[in-house]
């Protein structure tokens, strides 16, 4: 039985599958390389598949016609969720598919091969809504916004044209530093780009002035009498807040006394408390 | 005052407005322009109370010329005062919007001089937002009841949702608690816009050079617990809105009590949360499951059971229709299981026409077992199973409380001292 091991993109995964066919391989298990450092299998023997886009071309062409387009859209969105074992699903999944017993495999969502991959496309597709909004821009010196996020899944590519449509004439980047590339917008057309020392590239960055006014707005909008921590951390998972200035914990102890401002809210509470104790 | 002062004044005067949605506009960034709609909204961040945040929500002034007991705002009361310039507010969405803090607008106002001059402010700000800085975010716009009809159409083509809150489900309470309002001032900008929102459809040329006219639609809010209102009310008021005035939302907010004022409930009065988050299930079984307004309420249930959600209190009235079988049932039966929400009835609606649905598949789907067990028929299920009993199933449902963990050493603490011969 082999461990394949391929160069960790969509279009590698696909060459895989087709040489699984091609050779008829006995596949044990299906390695992306940035696990190459990781414990391998002993009984495993390892096998490099080359990336040809030729392969996976032709591939993804089968699928399209075996199932759908969005059952081909669905795959490459389960591919991002980087999960352990996810290429062995997607390789069951297709497997049957090629098979060809039930010509309406690729149009059921239940199948047991389906529905695992179904729910985790849900999650990886929540989490790219989710981020549309959780990104935090702050304006550098030069005039380009620029933004660190790190997601769970391999997002950022699909998020690139929400902002390029967005920020059309703006000049912005946003780094995904858990994967350490990001993509670069100057204007006219976006660029993969990789910063070596992202830790000293953010020291040289002024602090951005709007952000005390956004934390302001943020401590200010909220309902002390209404206060619930359970639902937010629901709605906003804590691993989402390190690249979030309004949820940063200076922030959040400033919130509980804020400067030298009255809040309309305080004032009227605290006045008809004082003339309820006067009666 | 700076600008600083004047936001945490606004937006904490801003903050009892519910309001918070982006959606229902797919704008396009204009050319050379900033911004663009997303149809399904996008919240950028939720505050400490688990609300979300998705636009800066600001009033325009908190000086306002009317006395509602219920608002924080009101003349009689001796609270720190602002008003924004147009272009404070135009650079902060500007700013916030570049950095993607936020998805647009929402602008409201207190009444300042006129509801006409208020309204002129507030159509001001989205007019030179979209003409001059080439804005394509999300703008919402608060009507001022009693502003000039020629104002509202203006705010229309700048803005892409309006709303006029309502407040008070019933008109006397409304006039009893608001003296300058009653429903009829708030019913009439509400169907000037829907009428105009219709002829601006009318005609059926789709042309992406349409002018677009409130492209996501109308919304309102009702305060919920400050007047003795049944829930009947509030929902058949609701219904109302969607149906008659094609609103898009209808918001609910439980009563935080502000001012200490004979006619309100006492000020320590703790907001009904669970009352409204029944209504919001309520409303969400109105808008996405096909219930009727009076299947969800009637004369003889007019409130909500706070215990149990109100699709499960629904079941429980009609065992007739249980259990249902979920190879057969038609969609809308299926809507109805308690457990089952919109994504797993059409999971099992595509998948049931492949393959049987096992109890096993339906667990991967999502659907809640723990509620949806009683209600749904399967080749799974016992004989002994194969029929509803209400009385049964009900306490099975209703949460119970969590058996409490004993401090070991609070318990030691707090024991008497053992008896000693004395």
């Amino acid at each position: 039985m082999l461990s394949i091991q391929y160069d960790s993109t969509f279009d590698g995964f696909l060459s895989v599958v087709f040489e699984v066919y091609r050779q008829r391989l006995d596949v044990g298990a299906i390695v992306p390389n940035r696990r190459a450092g990781e414990a391998t299998d002993l009984f495993l023997q390892p096998f490099w598949v080359e990336t040809s886009e030729e392969s996976a071309r032709r591939l993804k062409r089968a699928i399209a016609n075996a199932a759908s387009s969005d059952v081909l859209a669905m795959l490459d969105i389960v591919f991002r969720s980087e999960e352990d074992g996810v290429e062995m699903k997607i390789l069951t999944f297709l497997r049957k598919l090629f098979a060809g017993i039930d010509p309406n495999y690729g149009r059921n969502p239940a199948s047991p091969e389906m529905l695992p991959l179904y729910r985790i496309a849900q999650s990886v597709r929540l989490e790219i809504a989710d981020m549309r909004g959780m990104v935090r821009f702050s304006k550098t010196s030069n005039g380009t916004y620029f933004a660190e996020i790190e997601p769970k899944y391999d997002i950022l590519e699909i998020l690139t044209p929400h902002f390029r449509n967005r920020f059309a004439n703006e000049r912005w980047a946003i780094y995904d530093s858990r994967r350490n590339f990001g993509v670069y917008y100057d204007g006219h057309s976006a660029a993969e780009v990789t910063i070596p020392n992202l830790e000293s590239v953010k020291a040289g960055m002024p602090p951005d002035t709007i952000t005390q006014l956004w934390k302001d707005y943020y401590n200010a909008i909220s309902i002390k009498e209404r206060e619930n921590p359970r639902l937010l951390r629901r709605c906003l998972p804590v691993r989402y807040w390190k690249h979030m200035p309004e949820r940063d914990e200076r922030n959040q102890l400033a919130a509980a006394c804020p400067p030298q401002i009255m809040r309309p809210s305080d004032v009227a509470k605290a006045n008809s408390f004082a003339r309820i104790a006067a009666r | 005052m700076d600008v600083r002062e004047k936001l945490n004044i606004l937006a904490d005067a801003a903050k009892y407005d519910v309001s918070c949605s982006s959606s229902g506009s797919n704008r396009n960034t204009p050319k050379g322009g900033l911004g663009n709609g997303c149809k399904s909204g996008i919240c950028h961040t939720w505050a400490a109370d688990g609300r979300c945040i998705s636009l800066l929500k600001v009033l325009m002034s908190n000086a306002c010329k009317y006395d509602c007991a219920y608002c924080v705002n009101r003349r009689s009361n001796d609270i720190p005062r602002a008003t924004f310039t147009p272009n404070e507010i135009i650079n902060l969405t500007l700013e916030f919007y570049r950095r993607n803090y936020i998805e647009g607008l929402f602008l409201s106002s207190a009444v300042i001089v006129s509801p006409d001059h208020t309204m002129e402010l507030l159509v001001k700000v989205a007019k030179e937002l979209r003409t001059v800085h080439k804005f394509g975010g999300y703008i919402h716009l608060k009507s001022i009841p009693g502003a000039s009809e020629e104002l509202l159409h203006e705010a229309g083509l700048y803005a892409d949702r309006s709303s006029v809150n309502i407040e008070i489900p019933t008109d006397k309470a409304l006039q009893y608690l608001a003296p300058e309002k009653n429903h009829a001032s708030v019913f009439r900008p509400m169907n000037y816009l829907a009428e105009r929102k219709i002829e601006y459809n009318a005609g059926g040329s789709f042309s992406r050079y349409r002018p677009k006219f409130l492209p996501a639609g109308q919304s309102t809010q009702m305060i919920v617990g400050v007047a003795g209102e049944t829930d009947l009310q509030i929902l058949t008021l609701s219904n109302g809105f969607y149906r008659q005035q094609q609103m898009k939302r209808v918001y609910f907010s439980g009563y935080v009590p502000i001012n200490a004022d004979k006619r309100l409930p006492v000020i320590t009065t703790k907001p009904p949360l669970v009352r409204e988050h029944r209504l919001y299930q309520a409303d969400w079984l109105m808008r996405f499951y096909k219930f009727n307004y009076n299947e969800i309420v009637d004369a003889a249930h007019p409130n909500l059971d706070l215990e149990l959600d109100p699709k499960i209190s629904w079941a429980l009235r009609h065992p007739e229709f249980f259990p249902v079988d979920i190879q057969t049932a038609d969609y809308e039966m299926l809507l109805r299981v308690p457990g089952i929400g919109v994504k797993s009835a059409n999971l099992i609606a595509s998948g049931r026409r492949f393959c049987k649905i096992r109890l096993e598949q339906l667990k991967k789907m999502g659907v809640v077992m723990k509620r949806a067990q009683y209600f749904i028929y399967h080749p799974d299920t016992p004989a002994s199973l194969r029929r509803l009993y209400p009385e049964m199933v009900r306490p099975l449902l209703v949460a119970q409380t969590k058996p409490q963990q004993l401090n070991f050493l609070d318990a030691l603490d707090s024991k008497p001292a053992l008896l000693t011969a004395s």
